[in-house]
């Protein structure tokens, strides 16, 4: 390292990327569970006051682009707070959730990975993910959007408090959305 | 494809359907002419839902609908009235409009930029004087209207068909009874956000489920455990996270069918059945088993103006109905699931849902989160319906498996109708009566018989 660049690296930016990592290897672990199936562990990493929110998109024209996605008391495909998602994952546990049984194949790609605010508490993370579903012989869904997460530093880790799924799609074309993203 | 070349004779058609045993061919669910056929003889006459008037409350305001093959704009006019426009360039077809809702000055063709006011009538046309000669009469090349509209009670649908009779004979006693159980609940307004998925399933196996109060009990298995049914009732409030308990998921795990059905199934409850002229049909509970009342209305039914509404006959229904053909009034959620179909095995579900201007704060976000948890893509009883309905579609096409028909004969032979202040009713437990006459209904409507032979052919008779 030249003395150039170790002046550069200062400890603001040691720590900021130490942060990246911190955050990055979070959401790899929490994707992992998830395409692991292990729903209980995935359910633990969201903090008991949680919103889990994936609002409804419509093509709208450029001037109205504002009020393309509903907001929080407006309709959503999800709008859900623990105990909601404790009972999704409840449903998967019952040996009769046929949407998921026999069970998808799913792959969480998760990518762009940005703290966009952190006050000391908690973080505000965004990143991009892809999540490709294969379902029985032939079937393929894939949804590709942003999500807008507000992390809480708990411990050496986080708790989701906030997750906000920004779907790419207006009209989904998947019969369901029985996974998570 | 026109009624001379394709090959759906009368006697074809009969064979379809039968009111005797109850059996449906399965080639009505992936046939390309039956489809073909549909798209003329049901979507191109029928009363079609488009939207609900407090989607577009201001001038401009519009909402892109669907009927059959044609998309439709949905716009509030200057006057406060409504109209239907066919959403395509009177040049070359373009579309004028890409948004599927917004509020809109005009609509400007993106290919050539013919402008429209937002009335439809052609306003502007590039070249006019030096390219046109002004040869072109503007007055004759507007955005097309659809031949009818109207609206029932801030529903507003439409027909491309002329000569179709009113919206009100259209809907009927049955029709009328099925918007009143949705409309009289208070002061009715959309919630934003219409949910929009796909299902690659025929419609019609989308819209006869909805009568299927035999399916809850398996196909809802899941939801209805008890360790997710109370949070899906009660997870939309305050927050409940203390209360779960994760050794109680781990229970549910391999238990038997012990649920709950006299909750959801109506296999040891009173289930009334109403059987309306074109195919519309209620099925499900009575009022009186269901309790009278729901989660977030409570007993609206007591009111003077529900009572008039719905009449001594109309007030003892609960169940689902069907405005035929497409159109599902959820009315214990507040909610309308609209079914389009795209091809024989692609249909869209689309998701309107209500609120009671009247609701307080706390109570209208229970009831728009407790609607998203149970219908829907991702509601917990949604999730599940699509894969049946997917692979009724697909597992009847094959060469040897098409010649099983589908079976609707659950109660036939047993069901005595009742004629009661214009409705015709049947009671009893669960049956399949709703989804059978639906069928026969769409037969009928298949024989493009005229409009006073259609009457008559889809008006039930004294038994099923």
């Amino acid at each position: 390292m030249t003395a150039e660049t170790e002046a550069r690296v200062g400890e603001d930016r040691l720590a900021a990327m130490f942060r990246q990592y911190e955050v990055e290897k979070f959401l790899y672990d929490e994707a992992a569970l998830l395409d692991a199936h292990c729903y209980e562990e995935w359910l633990d990493l969201f903090s008991n006051d949680c919103h889990y929110f994936v609002p409804i998109r419509r093509t709208r024209m450029a001037k109205e682009r504002d009020l393309e996605f509903t907001k929080p008391g407006e309709m959503a495909f999800i709008d859900d707070q623990k105990m909601m998602l404790a009972a999704r994952v409840a449903r998967l546990r019952t040996g009769r959730a046929w949407a998921e049984d026999p069970p998808s194949r799913t792959r969480h790609l998760i990518t762009n990975i940005r703290v966009t605010g952190d006050d000391g508490d908690e973080l505000d993370v965004e990143s991009n993910f892809h999540l490709y579903r294969a379902r029985l012989k032939s079937e393929e869904d894939s949804w590709i959007g942003s999500r807008c997460d507000r992390l809480r530093r708990v411990g050496e880790s986080f708790h989701i408090v906030k997750r906000n799924v920004y779907l790419e799609h207006t009209v989904l074309l998947s019969r369901n959305l029985s996974n998570f993203f | 494809m026109t009624k001379e070349t394709n090959s759906l004779t009368g006697e074809r058609i009969d064979g379809f359907v039968s009111l005797e045993t109850g059996e449906i061919d399965r080639s009505i669910f992936f046939d390309s002419a039956v489809f073909e056929h549909e798209m003329e003889t049901i979507f191109g006459r029928a009363w079609l839902f488009l939207c609900h008037a407090t989607q577009i409350p201001e001038r401009g305001d519009f909402f892109e609908s669907v009927m059959g093959r044609d998309n439709v704009l949905v716009v509030r006019q200057k006057d406060g009235s409504i109209k239907a426009l066919l959403n395509t360039c009177a040049h070359r077809g373009n579309a004028v409009c890409r948004a599927e809702e917004g509020n809109a000055r005009s609509f400007l063709c993106s290919y050539h930029g013919w402008s429209y006011g937002i009335d439809g009538r052609l306003k502007g046309v590039p070249g006019h004087k030096n390219f046109y000669k002004g040869d072109l009469d503007k007055s004759k090349h507007g955005l097309r209207e659809v031949a009818q509209v109207a609206d029932y009670k801030g529903f507003i649908f439409a027909t491309h068909d002329p000569t179709a009779p009113s919206l009100d004979d259209f809907l009927g006693a049955t029709g009328r009874l099925s918007l009143d159980l949705l409309a009289m609940k208070g002061d009715m307004e959309i919630v934003p956000g219409i949910q929009k998925f796909t299902i690659d399933c025929n419609w019609k196996i989308a819209v006869d489920n909805l009568f299927d109060w035999y399916h809850p009990q398996v196909t809802h298995a899941s939801a209805f455990a008890p360790s997710v049914l109370g949070s899906m009732l009660g997870g939309g409030g305050q927050n409940g996270a203390e209360e779960i308990d994760m050794t109680d998921l781990q229970m549910q795990d391999g238990a038997d069918l012990d649920i709950p059905l006299g909750l959801i199934s109506g296999t040891n409850f009173e289930q009334s059945v109403v059987l309306g002229e074109y195919g519309h049909a209620i099925g499900g509970p009575t009022a009186t088993s269901s309790g009278n009342a729901d989660m977030i209305s409570g007993p609206w039914r007591d009111t003077p103006e529900a009572k008039e509404a719905l009449g001594p006959a109309g007030a003892g229904v609960a169940g689902h109905p069907n405005l035929f053909p497409t159109l599902w009034v959820v009315q214990e959620m507040s909610q309308l699931s609209l079914r389009i179909p795209r091809t024989p095995d692609s249909t869209e579900i689309w998701w309107f849902t209500f609120a009671d201007r009247n609701l307080d704060p706390g109570m209208r976000q229970f009831s728009v989160n407790l609607v998203s948890h149970i219908f829907g893509p991702a509601g917990l009883l949604e999730q599940d319906d699509g894969e049946n309905w997917s692979q009724a579609t697909h597992q009847s096409c094959g060469f040897a498996s098409r010649n099983i028909p589908h079976l609707l004969n659950m109660g036939l032979g047993h069901g005595e109708i009742i004629d009661e202040g214009g409705l015709k009713r049947i009671e009893g437990f669960t049956s399949e009566h709703a989804q059978l006459y639906t069928y026969h209904a769409w037969a009928q409507w298949m024989k493009d018989l005229d409009w006073d032979e259609l009457k008559e052919a889809t008006t039930p008779g004294d038994t099923i």
